[in-house]
């Protein structure tokens, strides 16, 4: 079937890429500071120091240290965070898990928010909804994040106090265990609604802000998409066989303009990770991204590494899958229509 | 065989191609500003562009260097409206509206430059693919693959931090990541018209390979890329001025991104100024670009489309 | 000045009238150079179960004139400027209960009284005691009561007027959900001692208003047989339905896609879908332009038929003369935007008066003509904007006179049924240069 041989062909690129994307961040390593940073320690013997240089093969040409950087990547000797003081690998999980929890809540609400607002848009072309849409849209793709950010901060926790900012109260958050290192997760297992509460509540800033560009993009895609197939015969054949306007719309309009719409989704996901660095900074979250903006700044080439490489696979594998839904839901285009 | 006249033909086919461009320029500037939002988008770059051409006359630069912010111990974080600063000034006395008059400028030298490596960079290697095909072109194009692999933010911070903290280093990072849309575009490009008559036309009568390229491919892919390089013009500044917020350029400067960061500090007491205005012009530099590219994409190339 | 429809002669006037009538049908279209007069004043009758042809080359209007009977003309950038369409539909006779007697003409359907004088005759049904409607007019609900329903269409590409990513199931299924609600819930045996658990849901469902959400639900084992009886009698109906367009093998056909189905086929699927609740007009908007041209034939054949069989009126639209003299009883011609003659297909193609009717006959290539000589019709067709107060044909016509140039030729009556538009055949009073015509001989 051409979908399966579209997936293999897919498959079968993608380790050649994620290859590629480590020899460039094996390149980073070799071109800022020391070779052997990614695992130092402060408080290393020189003992430790040569150690290291000779298992990494630091006096072999680069290929030789190229396969050896990669093979303790693989086998999880992603190095030392100074800004952490502890091995990447420790501290890496805890961390993803609070980026995960901003970004699937930003993504929810931008994927129902920006449907939603495209669909209403799309089906009132030219008209008022449509013009508003379209403003919203189109400064979403040029907002700043940071500027956003910080604006929404002025308003609604300095002026207007109606949200805290960073993740938690540190009192209610050690009052419950951390199974998943999901707050808003652990909260309802732990039938603790009152630090459910507090979770959400401080997951409503960042998530807005964070949702606010990836909402502006879907909705644009879903407006054109659905502008598009209302254009098309089935829609008045459809019209022809007595359904109520809302009825064409839904069933017929809006499931086929949702497919084109998915890739934007995908899209969207890469946007979304890039703005959680710079959402986490601003709200003071202890994710992914604020520990990435604070290695730059400090030098700390381990996270850094593992950072871009964590970004760049799972960017990767979220758009070959995104593809691979696209196909299989757009039959006419695989099937060669 | 096709019995050629000696000497070369009166008229060529790029040349009058050339000559029915010009006469579509002036229709297409009608069509521009036919849009609304397109010409908001000029309204602003306009708008942008005078503030940065014309930074000295609006505020007296800074002396010795004017790209450093001025400070004015006598008015510490004063509100806009205060007497001398009609936007307030920083923590440490630096004049909000120095900030973004000579922030205008700065942003003009980094796009400019910036994007002028990346198209001449990107065109180049997106021509040699197009043109050679077979092995180079795989191999080109699984090199701009890796690239976009890697998401644009992370992939210059990534290269900024290793290179150290500087205005310098912010322009190379943006360089090395946003060459590689225009290599996929150009390649595109010359693959279509490459398939296309005249080229095989100018062939027959023999001109070189340059010749051809430069005649005839070259000005006729020029298009997307024109739109993709007026909508990097405003996303070149929205990412350098994350990154400069994020902390990799040099303190001090007057850049809008490094003035938001500065200004933070004095957001829990209550001064919004010094960060809220640097990042509305960042939005205004980001929106203008992008508006009018988009207009200029559906003039030009209703069809195609190009990435953000 | 109005044509009486069908001249079969087994009825009797007064029980046959019109199943449509449209009446000075204008419709225009906004557009940035000016307003298109795409249909300015048309008038004609579809009688009823009678099939009427209606001609015209590419943009004359007659895409436009049908789709104005469903609405389904886009309003901007369209306008409904004048006219009305006056539509008789029938309901199922009450003598046979739809199974087909002497009283309906075996049909199953008879006309509904008017519901001012009960059948007496009245201004609002025009005198015929038949229950009517003006199209241009209605409520959209009652419009959608029409569609699909009363008046069905079909479209010139099945390939695009069928939802790709519908199953032909689902999409034949929603003319059962629309418009046979009750039917179905009594084919499957619901509510058939009063309530039913799940009723609302299952109601909801068979009147095609469940949310996602509802349908997932229905799936769960205590309303699941229940919907499971639901969809077998919507199923059963999807497969008579597309048997009677002899489709092999309904039963697989409905689990497939439309891009999975010939050209054929899918047009197939569209008239079973058209006829599927036995409607009382049929239009047919090219159906067979997109197909191949053995496949054309069978199409018009089968179209032929089920008209035959259930006794439904057809307004068929084409470009097509050859295909239009094979399929019906009479055929109007439109130009510009106007009706110039209109008359039974034997007599049009024998006699006709139009010189733009003469002209097209000569334009198709047959057998009888000279070879090498291809007679096309000089000229173009004429700018719709704003158009003057002229003969739309000046300027291609063979015969025209000052007069043609100075006033719009009314249709009117030749020799019985047949009808023209032209100055020739009805010249002005007092005009002084009434042409000397020479009827193009052949």
């Amino acid at each position: 079937m051409q979908i399966r041989d579209y997936i293999l062909r897919r498959l079968m690129v993608l380790p050649v890429l994620i290859i590629g994307v480590s020899i460039i961040v094996f390149a980073l390593t070799r071109v800022g500071g020391s070779p052997i940073g990614v695992y130092l320690q402060t408080g290393m013997t020189q003992e430790e120091v040569t150690e290291l240089e000779e298992r990494f093969h630091l006096d072999d040409p680069l290929p030789v240290q190229y396969a050896y950087w990669a093979g303790g990547v693989l086998t999880g000797e992603l190095g030392w965070s100074g800004v952490a003081a502890a091995p990447v690998t420790d501290v890496f999980l805890p961390k993803l898990a609070a980026t995960m929890e901003l970004a699937v809540s930003a993504a929810l609400v931008a994927v129902v928010l920006g449907i939603a607002l495209g669909t209403f848009a799309g089906a009132r072309r030219n008209r008022l909804p449509d013009h508003i849409t379209r403003v919203f849209s189109i400064s979403g793709a040029a907002m700043p994040l940071f500027w956003f950010a910080i604006l929404l901060l002025i308003v609604f926790w300095v002026y207007l106090g109606w949200f805290p900012i960073g993740r938690s109260d540190p009192n209610i958050f050690a009052r419950i265990d951390h199974p998943t290192n999901l707050y808003t997760i652990d909260s309802l297992l732990a039938g603790d609604f009152g630090a459910f509460k507090d979770a959400i509540w401080h997951l409503i800033l960042p998530a807005a802000t964070l949702g606010y560009g990836a909402t502006a993009i879907i909705a644009r895609m879903m407006r054109s998409s659905l502008v598009e197939e209302l254009q098309e015969d089935y829609v008045d054949a459809a019209r022809a066989k007595g359904l109520p306007e809302r009825l064409v719309l839904r069933r017929h309009a809006r499931r086929n303009a949702l497919i084109p719409t998915v890739t934007v989704i995908g899209l969207s996901f890469g946007f979304l990770l890039q703005g959680s660095v710079v959402a986490e900074i601003i709200f003071r979250w202890p994710g992914l991204g604020r520990w990435m903006a604070d290695s730059v700044l400090r030098g700390d080439q381990a996270t850094i590494m593992a950072y871009v490489l964590f970004t760049s696979v799972l960017f990767l594998v979220v758009n070959l899958g995104v593809d691979v839904i696209y196909a299989y839901l757009d039959r006419r285009v695989v099937l060669g229509e | 065989m096709v019995d050629v006249p000696a000497g070369p033909l009166p008229t060529r086919v790029a040349d009058s191609a050339l000559r029915v461009r010009a006469r579509r320029g002036g229709e297409l500037l009608l069509a521009l500003l036919k849009n609304p939002t397109t010409v908001a988008g000029l309204v602003f770059i306009v708008l942008l562009l005078g503030m940065a051409v014309f930074a000295p006359l609006i505020t007296e630069p800074n002396t010795p260097d004017a790209y450093q912010m001025p400070r004015d111990w006598g008015a510490l974080a004063v509100p806009p409206g205060s007497p001398g600063h009609p936007l307030g000034t920083t923590n440490v006395g630096g004049d909000v509206l120095y900030g973004l008059v000579w922030g205008a400028r700065t942003s003009l030298r980094l796009s400019v430059i910036v994007v002028s490596l990346t198209v001449f960079i990107g065109v180049t290697v997106g021509s040699i693919a197009g043109f050679k095909g077979g092995k180079v072109d795989e191999i080109l194009m699984r090199i701009v693959d890796v690239f976009l692999s890697i998401p644009e933010l992370i992939f210059a911070l990534a290269i900024a931090a290793v290179l150290g903290p500087s205005f310098r280093n912010i322009i190379l990072a943006l360089a090395v990541v946003f060459w590689v849309k225009y290599a996929r575009i150009m390649r595109a490009q010359i693959i279509h018209v490459k398939e296309n008559e005249y080229v095989d036309a100018a062939r027959v009568i023999g001109d070189s390979s340059w010749r051809i390229y430069f005649k005839d491919i070259l000005p006729n892919s020029i298009t997307p890329v024109v739109v993709q390089a007026t909508l990097d013009m405003g996303n070149i500044v929205l990412v350098g001025a994350t990154l400069s917020f994020i902390g990799l350029s040099e303190a001090g400067i007057a850049e809008w991104g490094v003035l938001v960061s500065e200004g933070q500090s004095g957001i829990s007491a209550g001064r919004w100024w010094a960060s809220t205005f640097p990042g509305m012009m960042v939005f205004l530099w980001a929106l203008g670009f992008n508006l009018f590219g988009d207009g200029l994409r559906d003039v030009l190339d209703p069809k195609t489309e190009t990435s953000r | 000045m109005s044509l009486v429809g069908g001249i079969e002669p087994k009825a009797a006037p007064q029980a046959r009238a019109a199943i449509a009538s449209v009446r000075d049908l204008r419709v225009h279209f906004r557009s940035k150079v000016g307003v298109v007069h795409a249909v300015d004043g048309v008038s004609f009758d579809i009688g009823d179960g009678e099939t009427l042809g209606l001609v015209g080359e590419t943009g004359c209007g007659k895409s436009v004139t049908a789709r104005s009977f469903l609405d389904l003309v886009p309003r901007p950038p369209g306008i409904k400027a004048g006219g009305a369409i006056m539509f008789r539909p029938h309901q199922a006779c009450a003598a046979c209960d739809g199974a087909g007697c002497a009283v309906c003409f075996d049909s199953g359907r008879a006309p509904e009284s008017c519901h001012s004088c009960g059948g007496d005759g009245c201004e609002r049904c025009g005198h015929t005691g038949q229950h009517t409607v003006d199209l241009m007019s209605i409520s959209g609900s009652e419009m959608q009561s029409i569609r699909g329903n009363r008046i069905a269409m079909i479209f010139q590409d099945p390939g695009k007027a069928l939802n790709p990513a519908m199953q032909i199931r689902d999409q034949v299924a929603e003319v059962f959900f629309q418009h046979r609600t009750a039917d179905l819930l009594d084919d499957a045996g619901l509510f058939a001692d009063g309530s039913e658990p799940g009723g609302s849901l299952l109601r909801r469902k068979a009147g095609l208003r469940t949310r996602r959400a509802e349908d997932v639900i229905l799936s769960l084992p205590p309303f699941r047989s229940r919907r499971g009886r639901l969809m077998k009698a919507v199923e059963t109906r999807i497969a008579d339905a597309l048997a009677e367009t002899q489709i092999p093998n309904p039963r697989k056909v409905m689990d497939r896609y439309p891009h999975e189905l010939s050209g054929g086929m899918r047009q197939r699927v569209m008239i079973a879908q058209a006829l599927a609740c036995d409607p009382d007009l049929l239009i047919a908007d090219e159906p067979t332009t997109a197909l191949d041209v053995t496949v054309q034939a069978r199409i018009l054949q089968l179209i032929r038929e089920l008209q035959q069989r259930h006794k439904t009126s057809v307004l068929y639209i084409s470009h097509d003369l050859s295909l239009v003299r094979e399929v019906c009883d009479r055929v109007a011609v439109m130009y510009a935007g106007r009706i110039v003659e209109a008359a039974p297909t034997t007599s049009i193609f024998s006699d006709p008066h139009h010189p733009y009717t003469q002209g097209l006959l000569a334009a198709v290539p047959a057998a009888s003509h000279e070879r090498g000589r291809l007679v096309a019709i000089a000229g173009n067709v004429p700018e719709l904007i704003d158009p003057p107060d002229a003969c739309r044909f000046t300027g291609r016509c063979p015969f025209e006179t000052s007069a043609c140039l100075a006033n719009e030729p009314q249709p009117a009556a030749v020799n019985g049924a047949h009808e023209v538009a032209c100055f020739i055949h009805h010249p002005l009073p007092g005009a002084d240069d009434a042409p000397s015509f020479d009827r193009r001989v052949r």
